[in-house]
């Protein structure tokens, strides 16, 4: 062999379709991801969908708390789960909003939740202005009441006396700066948790559970919670501890779905939209913003969801080919 | 102590505002306090364990005669118990609004313990400069500059025009260095670090969701199932396909067998049960290892 000639190579063998389909690199499986879940975002799709139960149910518990009344939002979630409990938070502000209900506001899941909440309503806030709808006004229509470092021991205090666990919170009141919280018009006569129609939890996280624990049977408790909690919650549901709940984008979807078409309400074809035995008519609010997170986003739950079914379905087609291969 | 004094019913836990008594239970609470504080500095390390062990039964002891002892039914406020037993049910009840505001203080010195804990191993880091130092200075001065900002916006808004501050356009500098910290970083960063999961589920799906046993293919199809009755619009073509088939044939029955029908009776039955399975199981566990860390049983703790 000369001295300038080039080294032979080992031939490489050429890969075979089970080898391709099983060593797929991960940098090509994120890319796909990526734009699979990107893409989605920029096309304008209205995904068919039928509610479920829990999310009907949730809808019609929040129709059904009357016009002034006040009741309990435990804001137990923070932006890293924003992709489903920002949009089901707004939802359920949008309702009570829409129907003049007043809210407190208390958080035992994360120090950060009680200003996440404040500014999400600040957004909503900014919305309905836009809109020339009232503002929801803070102190007359809602209160926060801060964050429970204890939340076994807060939730505990509340199925006792809520009056004494809220003692010495305060917010701010118009003219009058940082006031007790009691001393708003909306907590006046409200010192048991029996004096609330109504608590719903927003959740990313076991607050829920907690809730549940010490409050069942006290007061209705409705959740909205993120899809990955939604077989755990499921379980209260099923045993009436808790009267409705939305999970993840499909509840949140189907929350927006209610709040444009109602339930048993009749569409401009004539056609009701969503049917449900359980309930009578009970209106929606068509043509305002009710499209929010859920229809944006869940198109790009279906796109996310096809793709893990096509990597689990290559991932055991490359296995088998194997298996039979070596056979 | 705001729970005491600001407290409108009178009762052991909460004595009138300005009187005598009051002022016999804060003194002697801060006696207390500062005694036992100086005993358990001076006390050998041998007899803290009693003393830790005392406290954590009593503290326990609490909250299990909260639930096990008989409550009075219907007492009202300006109401005296009857006998021994309803009298001790109204005192576990009146402690526990002051009971709830000790553990929520007691909680939120471990924010305290934590910031001491940052600073000392961070500022030791800095000095030193050992390896990585400059994402230590990252660190505290990120820290020093979302507290400043925080509490600047919290006074901003402690005046009687504190309220016009929810509107963007009344912010001033402290609310929007507040907003960009808070909402425009932090919070942004929270939720990038909980979408990587979604990159790690694709990459476990692909290489470890395999069908090598008759187990595993239930819990796949089970789980495919589950997934593609999420997705409305294929849950939507199986409804419609179904329908078809109900009135080519006329037979009500195939209702039964829409993907959301199916999915639907999987949740029900297997999934909820097997989840308060679980649960019941976790509880359990839970109440041995309370029983166990309430009785000072459990040593692997350390040692106090």
């Amino acid at each position: 062999m000369a001295k300038n000639d080039p080294i032979p190579q080992p031939i490489k063998p050429s890969m075979s379709l089970a080898e391709k389909l099983t060593s797929l690199p991960k940098f090509y499986l994120y890319i796909i991801l990526i734009f699979f879940s990107s893409a989605p975002l920029f096309i304008n799709v209205t995904v068919p969908n039928k509610p479920l139960e829990s999310s009907i149910d949730l809808y019609a518990t929040l129709m059904s708390v009357k016009p002034g009344e006040t009741v309990l939002v435990a804001s137990d979630w923070t932006n890293s789960t924003r992709g489903e409990s920002w949009g089901q938070f707004n939802s359920v502000m949008r309702i009570l909003m829409r129907r003049g209900v007043n809210v407190v506001l208390y958080s035992t899941g994360d120090a950060q939740a009680p200003r996440v909440a404040q500014d999400s309503i600040a957004k909503l806030n900014k919305e309905r202005l836009a809109k020339g709808e009232p503002e929801y006004k803070r102190w007359e229509n809602f209160v926060s009441v801060g964050f429970f470092s204890s939340g076994e021991a807060a939730t505990n205090g509340m199925a006792t006396n809520v009056k004494a666990t809220f003692a010495g919170r305060k917010d701010f009141a118009p003219g009058r700066g940082l006031t007790d919280v009691y001393e708003s018009p909306i907590l006046k006569g409200r010192e048991k948790i029996e004096n609330f129609p109504l608590l719903i939890v927003i959740t990313g996280s076991k607050t829920s559970n907690i809730t549940v624990e010490r409050l069942s049977g006290k007061v209705p408790i409705a959740f909205t919670v993120t899809g990955v909690m939604g077989p755990e919650t499921g379980n209260f549901y099923q045993s009436g501890q808790i009267v409705g709940f939305a999970s993840g984008l499909k509840g949140l979807y189907d929350l927006e779905g209610l709040m444009e078409n109602g339930v048993n309400v009749p569409g401009k074809d004539g056609q009701i939209v969503i049917k449900s035995e359980k309930y009578p008519k009970i209106d929606g609010f068509p043509g305002q913003p009710n499209a929010g997170q859920g229809s944006r986003y869940y198109p790009t739950l279906h796109f996310a969801v096809a793709l893990l079914i096509l990597a689990v379905i290559i991932g055991n087609v490359g296995m088998f080919l194997a298996r039979k291969g070596a056979k | 102590m705001n729970l005491i004094l600001q407290s409108k019913t009178v009762n052991f836990w909460a004595q009138p505002y300005g009187s005598s008594t009051l002022w016999a239970y804060l003194f002697g609470a801060l006696i207390f306090g500062i005694l036992v504080f100086v005993g358990l500095m001076f006390m050998p390390a041998q007899f803290r364990r009693p003393v830790v062990a005392f406290c954590t039964f009593i503290a326990g002891a609490y909250w299990v005669l909260l639930y096990a002892w008989p409550a009075p039914i219907d007492l009202q406020p300006n109401e005296l118990p009857q006998g021994p037993v309803e009298g001790v049910g109204a005192w576990l009840k009146d402690a526990n609004p002051v009971v709830v505001g000790m553990t929520g203080i007691i909680t939120a010195f471990m924010l305290g313990l934590g910031i001491f804990s940052l600073l000392s191993i961070h500022l030791r880091k800095i000095r030193r400069q050992q390896r990585d130092w400059p994402f230590s200075v990252v660190l505290l001065v990120s820290m020093v500059a979302m507290v400043s900002f925080g509490y600047a916006d919290y006074f901003s808004r402690q005046g009687p025009d504190g309220t016009k501050l929810d509107l963007q356009a009344n912010w001033g500098l402290a609310n929007y260095g507040r907003d960009l910290l808070f909402d425009g970083l932090l919070q942004q960063m929270d939720a990038a670090m909980f979408s990587v999961i979604a990159f790690y589920i694709l990459s476990a799906a692909y290489r470890a969701f395999r069908i090598r046993s008759v187990e595993a293919t239930i819990l796949l199809s089970t789980a495919l199932l589950v997934m593609l009755s999420l997705m409305g619009a294929v849950a939507y073509i199986s409804e419609q396909t179904i329908n078809g088939l109900v009135s080519s044939t006329g037979n009500d029955f195939f209702l039964n067998f829409t993907l959301t029908e199916v999915a639907g009776w999987v949740r029900r039955t297997f999934e909820t049960s097997s989840l308060r399975g679980i649960a019941f199981g976790v509880g359990i566990g839970a109440l041995a290892m309370g029983l166990r860390i309430w009785l000072s049983l459990e040593k692997s703790g350390g040692n106090a």
